[in-house]
């Protein structure tokens, strides 16, 4: 069926639509200050402040419940911030003249049912004062051209997030505030779209600001990332940065067919080496380059010798370890993050 | 506001909402013509006999039966916002949430004008030819227009204090059950009750008995005071909405 093919449509199409359209645009920065949002007696977002630039993709990380979404809403004037501010060039959102010509928003995606997506788009073009046009196009962009006068009711998870997108892209924002964009797209989707995202950045010159729990996905898509943990930031930087920042703190898988000898040089070398089945050896808090010349040294055979998680990856765990709302446990799992 | 008026009427009709309500009323207005027509001058019915007054009035008043599709219309127009979570665009393209609460209330007020209409139509045209059937043909003149137009006009009321409802209980479902409760159940025990019945006439009901009413009733207002007091509970509703409901975090 055509319905199953859509989230992995080729991504050729909606990078030829506004080739670097940025003449009517003016960049706009966004700037959190303070911001502060209590439920009760939890504290779901806790005195943040970051900056979002112009012309580069944002990665705003964090294990579920962190206050991202929180963040966001109170960015874009849906919830009340108990104290700070947030504004796009100096004014709030409330305060923006045309909202959606300045900042386009992705956040639940959120449909009549029975209402086609193109007359959802319609509906916002006609709230907005925007040509009706502008549904059609901005359909194209995310390539759910063929898909509009379907009812969104029907669409498919990966389908709705387009939808979402679309409805962002219709007033040709500035700005765009992506949360979690990628949940429910397909392999193929996630591909399309980390490219979208910072083709809407690098080639359009806009801001662009993306949350995720995953780190492995911001990697792909984002310049800086914001991480925030308990509603609190925890490090605000470029990926490099992080990176530099975190050598060496990764584990290691490396296969042996004389395991057992390597076991015994790695502990000997004060690493600490796991023995597990099928003459696997993991090595927690080094690198590969480190794993490699013990066993060198030794000459011990390798058949296999990897990064299990790499060193940003176990320097965003400890960031955030132990700051999600309902942790699952002591050591949050890394197979989610490698798996992507 | 024209473009935010002419959002909502997208939001109208690209759904199928406003049919259904649309031939729900035509066809409870026709069934209720039928029904006063049929029992009409019968004794134990106690309803005036056909070419009455009397009659006239009631058949022509039919539509303000209808009253209570007009107000769900209205609750939906507002409450589905919430219910499918379109509030959240919504109120990103309006970020000043007041102008979409007066947006829907012209916008349902303006829509509820032609569905009033053809509510009108079919209430008319079944009572022509049932009453014509049975003997007189009710003229459309003096107080049978008068009567016609007032039940059309609370039609149209009922819709706009549909979506103060609405805006004010946010919840689709509660605002339909409660809204249904409150004409059917706690309206009728207040108008019974002669204790009570002295603060009928100030209650929704009592405005639309006011407006519409054509025999003898209880203490009512007078027919224009009766719409004013309508229309002021709509927007009373509406207002209270935006500023206790609407404005708060939408979640």
């Amino acid at each position: 069926m055509r319905l199953d093919g859509w989230d992995g449509r080729p991504t050729t199409r909606e990078t030829a639509i506004q080739p670097g359209s940025t003449a009517h645009r003016d960049p706009v920065r966004v700037e959190v200050r303070g911001l502060t949002k209590t439920f009760g007696a939890v504290r779901a977002v806790d005195d943040l402040t970051f900056t979002v630039e112009p012309g580069s993709v944002t990665g705003f990380l964090g294990p579920n419940g962190a206050g991202k979404t929180t963040t966001m809403r109170m960015v874009l004037g849906l919830e009340e911030p108990d104290s700070g501010t947030a504004t796009f060039n100096g004014a709030a959102y409330a305060t923006l003249p045309a909202p959606v010509r300045t900042v386009g928003a992705v956040l639940e995606t959120a449909f009549h049912p029975a209402r086609s997506g193109r007359n959802h788009l319609r509906v916002y073009c006609r709230a907005a004062g925007l040509p009706l046009s502008r549904a059609d196009e901005t359909l194209r962009q995310v390539g759910l051209a063929d898909a509009g006068g379907r009812r969104a009711g029907g669409y498919s998870l990966g389908m709705r997030q387009r939808l979402a997108l679309a409805t962002a892209l219709l007033g040709d924002p500035a700005v765009l505030v992506l949360d979690e964009p990628a949940n429910g797209l397909d392999p193929e989707g996630i591909q399309w779209l980390r490219g979208f995202i910072r083709h809407l950045a690098h080639d359009e010159g806009r801001t662009v600001l993306v949350s995720s729990h995953l780190l492995s996905e911001m990697e792909h898509t984002a310049d800086r990332v914001v991480i925030v943990g308990a509603g609190r930031l925890v490090r605000e930087g470029s990926i490099a940065e992080l990176r530099s920042g975190a050598q060496g703190a990764g584990t290691v898988l490396v296969r042996s067919p004389e395991a057992d000898r390597l076991s015994a040089v790695l502990t000997s070398a004060g690493l600490a080496a796991t023995r597990s089945e099928d003459g696997l050896v993991t090595v927690t808090d080094t690198t590969p380059a480190a794993v490699g010349a013990r066993a060198f040294a030794a000459q011990v055979e390798l058949h296999e010798l990897r990064a299990e998680t790499s060193g940003l990856e176990a320097l965003y765990f400890r960031l955030t370890a132990g700051q999600e709302q309902f942790a699952a446990g002591p050591t949050p799992t890394t197979t989610e993050g490698a798996a992507r | 506001m024209t473009a935010l008026v002419r959002a909502e009427w997208t939001k109208l009709f690209t759904t199928r909402v406003w049919i259904g309500l649309l031939l729900g009323s035509c066809v409870m207005v026709a069934g209720f013509a039928i029904l006063f027509t049929s029992f009409a001058g019968n004794a134990q019915s106690g309803l005036p006999a056909v070419g009455t007054e009397q009659y006239e009035e009631l058949a022509f008043a039919t539509a303000a039966n209808v009253t209570v599709l007009f107000l769900i219309l209205g609750i939906i127009g507002m409450t589905q916002e919430y219910r499918h979570r379109t509030a959240t665009p919504t109120f990103l393209t309006t970020p000043k949430r007041g102008r979409v609460v007066i947006a829907k209330l012209i916008g349902y007020a303006l829509a509820a004008v032609p569905f009033a209409l053809v509510v009108l139509a079919v209430n008319v045209l079944v009572v022509w030819i049932h009453a014509g059937a049975r003997g007189a043909a009710p003229s459309l003149t003096g107080d049978n227009l008068r009567i016609l137009a007032s039940s059309g006009l609370a039609l149209v009321i009922y819709a706009l204090i549909g979506v103060g409802l609405g805006a004010l209980l946010r919840n689709q479902v509660g605002a339909i059950v409660g809204g249904l409760v409150y004409l059917f159940v706690i309206e009728p025990i207040i108008r019974s009750i002669p204790a009570t019945a002295g603060a009928y006439k100030w209650m929704p009901g009592g405005a639309l008995e006011a407006l519409t009413a054509t025999f003898e009733g209880p203490d009512l207002l007078e027919p224009w005071q009766g719409g004013v007091l309508l229309l002021g509970y709509g927007l009373v509703a509406a207002l209270l909405g935006t500023l206790l409901a609407v404005r708060r975090d939408v979640v």
